[in-house]
């Protein structure tokens, strides 16, 4: 065993995901370049990205269904290229479109991967069981899914990659096109089976995201341009841009209290009920004792947050649109 | 159990898919219903043929007094030279007339003896109305055959000849109609694999530990429990509407499915070759109906010039209708038939070696 090889082994112990830069190529397009992620066993990770970023086309090749051009990646320290079987034994995988039988019922779609994935039948028939019941479906068992609404039918193309219990969980947009309502069904849910499983999500909610994930990593036009936890990014965008921002509420703003706020911060900008100020350094305390003495009645004040958009904005000076 | 997982989805997508099996079953069922319906009515064709008996024996005055006029759309008349039944088909008081020639007893009772030798029969015919003249032709050559290969036992020369079958439309029409019924195998073989390969269902489980061979021999078992449920119901429904079936139904039964297993093959190969279902559909159709047409599905093909006859004899579907009249009408076993068999497994094996590796590259694509 080479020295990288044992190397790669000890680090297999503690990561459920590796990928050792991993490429693919299409012609001329290079989908995924190069990339190097370490994801923790029971970590939830999010790859966050525009359409086209390279998310879809790297959980593609983390699941066997794609061969990189360049690199390589283990999953539970089974290699893509080497052990594909191994490692689709013990994956769950929910593609981004929605992939039932659509004349086949809840109940039956599930025993279908059930049974690829060897499970006896009772085991099957309790996990199904149970599933249904935890996604809200057992009413509707017996319907043929082609009947279902869009969430509904969503929710089953998860639960068909958790029938076999995987040890890691791929979500490609698990929320992709639903209302706001199914979303958060679905988060939910995701969220009880955090620590329970390695899950990679892929999305372009930063939202989504931003209140799932343990880590993100940021990724553009094949690469990941950022890494961290929501904190760690726009943490570090503060740093970048040295700019702090406190937004106000407040009725009576007078010319007299907006000049003496330009005065003494870097940008102040009103607009009818609302004063923001950025500057290097605020008090909000202080913000906001000095506008009570100058007789404005504040209603409500806010430090702002940079946002992962504003993270992808500073780093590829392009937006993450949703 | 992953492949009877596969097989058993593959089964309930099609049959609990309304427009699928409707297509399936009931457009052959419509077409079967609508030539029953043509040649079943009161006003039968009543074609008029004269013979002219140049053999003479007992054979041959048997084939006319107990074969051919127990065809019901036959009239027949017997003349005594070629002369006088050439100048009626001018004048157009016959459709056709037959020579029968000299030998025409010997060839016939060789057949009885088990002894395979040619029957000959010249049969001229006004070629002015092509449909009656084919028909006629188709007729008679359905009736020499049946009249020929019967088993009958060798007392003959005591008894009067007992001719088993009466050969009527729906006995021509019947196998043609179930093997266009197993065409419609082809274009559902396709959608079944592409629709999968096109809606993502293929890449959701080739990321399960599920083998190319196990979706392959998944597809395979669905699509034959369906097709052989097809060609019972279709069977079933030629029967009901007339078709005589004198030889082994479950015989004709093999045959049929060995067909549909090599249009199985055949939608693989379309599968492998197209991305979507709206390649794949109207390609089957390009394939099916041309060779439904030549394979005489519908009409007899012995009018059809010989190139074409040899193109549709590359493919299955000929062999079958007539390996499958041979079974149903003149009752004859696997023997008679080996040739034409043995045709259709080979190319069955073919075929499906065909689509299992260009199915198996389009998978990893």
């Amino acid at each position: 065993m080479t020295s990288q090889n044992v190397k790669r082994a000890k680090a297999g112990d503690d990561f459920a995901i590796q990928t050792f830069n991993l490429t693919r190529k299409f012609n001329s397009l290079v989908a995924v370049d190069g990339i190097d992620l370490n994801i923790k066993r029971g970590e939830l990770f999010a790859l966050l990205g525009p359409n086209g970023a390279g998310k879809t086309t790297t959980i593609n090749m983390l699941c066997c269904l794609l061969k990189p051009s360049g690199g390589t990646a283990q999953v539970l320290g089974y290699d893509i290229l080497k052990q594909p079987f191994k490692i689709k034994e013990t994956i769950g995988v929910s593609p981004q479109e929605t992939v039932i039988s659509e004349h086949l019922n809840p109940q039956e779609n599930l025993v279908l991967i059930g049974k690829i994935h060897g499970i006896d039948t009772r085991e099957l028939k309790s996990r199904s069981q149970e599933l249904l019941e935890t996604m809200g479906l057992e009413a509707r068992a017996k319907d043929q899914v082609r009947k279902f609404s869009g969430g509904m039918k969503r929710r089953l193309n998860i639960m068909m990659a958790l029938i076999h219990n995987p040890k890691v969980l791929f979500l490609d947009e698990p929320t992709l096109g639903l209302d706001p309502q199914a979303r958060r069904a679905i988060w939910e849910y995701i969220i009880r089976l955090k620590k329970e499983k390695t899950i990679l999500l892929t999305t372009h909610y930063m939202d989504e995201a931003d209140f799932l994930a343990d880590r993100i990593g940021i990724m553009d036009e094949g690469k990941i341009v950022a890494l961290g936890t929501s904190r760690e990014l726009k943490t570090g965008l503060l740093d970048i841009l040295e700019k702090h921002t406190i937004v106000i509420h407040a009725q009576n703003f007078t010319q007299k209290v907006i000049s003496e706020m330009r005065t003494r911060y870097a940008e102040v900008e009103v607009t009818e009920d609302t004063m923001v100020i950025s500057d290097k350094q605020l008090g909000f305390q202080e913000i906001v004792d000095l506008l009570h003495i100058s007789g404005v009645t504040v209603s409500s004040a806010y430090t702002k947050e940079p946002t992962l958009d504003d993270v992808f904005l500073n780093i590829t000076g392009k937006e993450l649109r949703e | 159990m992953r492949l009877l997982a596969l097989a058993s989805r593959n089964l309930k997508e099609t049959y609990r898919d309304p427009l699928a099996l409707g297509f399936l079953l009931g457009f052959p069922l419509v077409f079967m219903l609508l030539f029953g319906a043509i040649f079943s009515g009161d006003e039968t064709p009543n074609y008029a043929i004269g013979v002219i008996d140049e053999d003479n024996t007992p054979l041959s005055q048997a084939f006319v007094d107990e074969a051919l006029a127990q065809v019901p759309v036959l009239e027949v008349s017997t003349y005594d030279d070629t002369a006088t039944a050439l100048r009626d088909l001018k004048f157009g008081d016959l459709k056709a007339y037959i020579v029968i020639p000299d030998g025409f007893g010997q060839q016939v009772n060789s057949n009885w003896q088990g002894d395979k030798a040619d029957i000959t029969l010249n049969i001229t015919y006004d070629e002015s109305d092509i449909m009656v003249s084919e028909q006629i032709v188709t007729i008679i050559n359905a009736t020499t055959r049946a009249f020929a290969q019967i088993e009958v036992p060798i007392t003959i020369n005591a008894e009067p000849i007992y001719i088993e079958t009466e050969i009527d439309y729906m006995d021509f029409i019947g196998p043609g109609i179930i093997v266009f019924g197993i065409l419609i195998i082809i274009p559902t073989a396709a959608r079944t694999m592409v629709s999968d390969k096109e809606k993502g269902m293929l890449a959701r489980l080739l990321t399960t530990p599920t083998r190319p061979i196990d979706f392959i021999l998944g597809y395979s078992l669905g699509l034959v429990l369906l097709a052989a449920a097809q060609i019972i119901i279709i069977m079933l429904a030629t029967w009901l509407l007339g078709l005589n079936m004198t030889g082994n139904p479950f015989l004709a039964f093999f045959v049929f499915l060995l067909t549909s297993l090599c249009c199985i093959g055949i939608g693989m190969v379309v599968a492998s070759l197209t991305k979507t279902e709206n390649q794949a559909e109207p390609l089957c159709w390009l394939f099916a109906m041309p060779l439904a047409a030549l394979s005489g599905c519908w009409f007899s093909i012995e009018l059809m010039p010989s190139y074409l006859r040899t193109f549709a004899n590359a493919f299955p579907f000929a062999h079958t209708i007539e390996a499958s009249r041979a079974i149903l009408i003149r009752g004859v076993g696997l023997e008679a038939i080996s040739y034409d068999f043995f045709f259709l497994v080979g190319w069955a094996v073919a075929i499906f070696a065909l689509g299992v590796i260009l199915f198996r590259r389009s998978m990893r694509s």
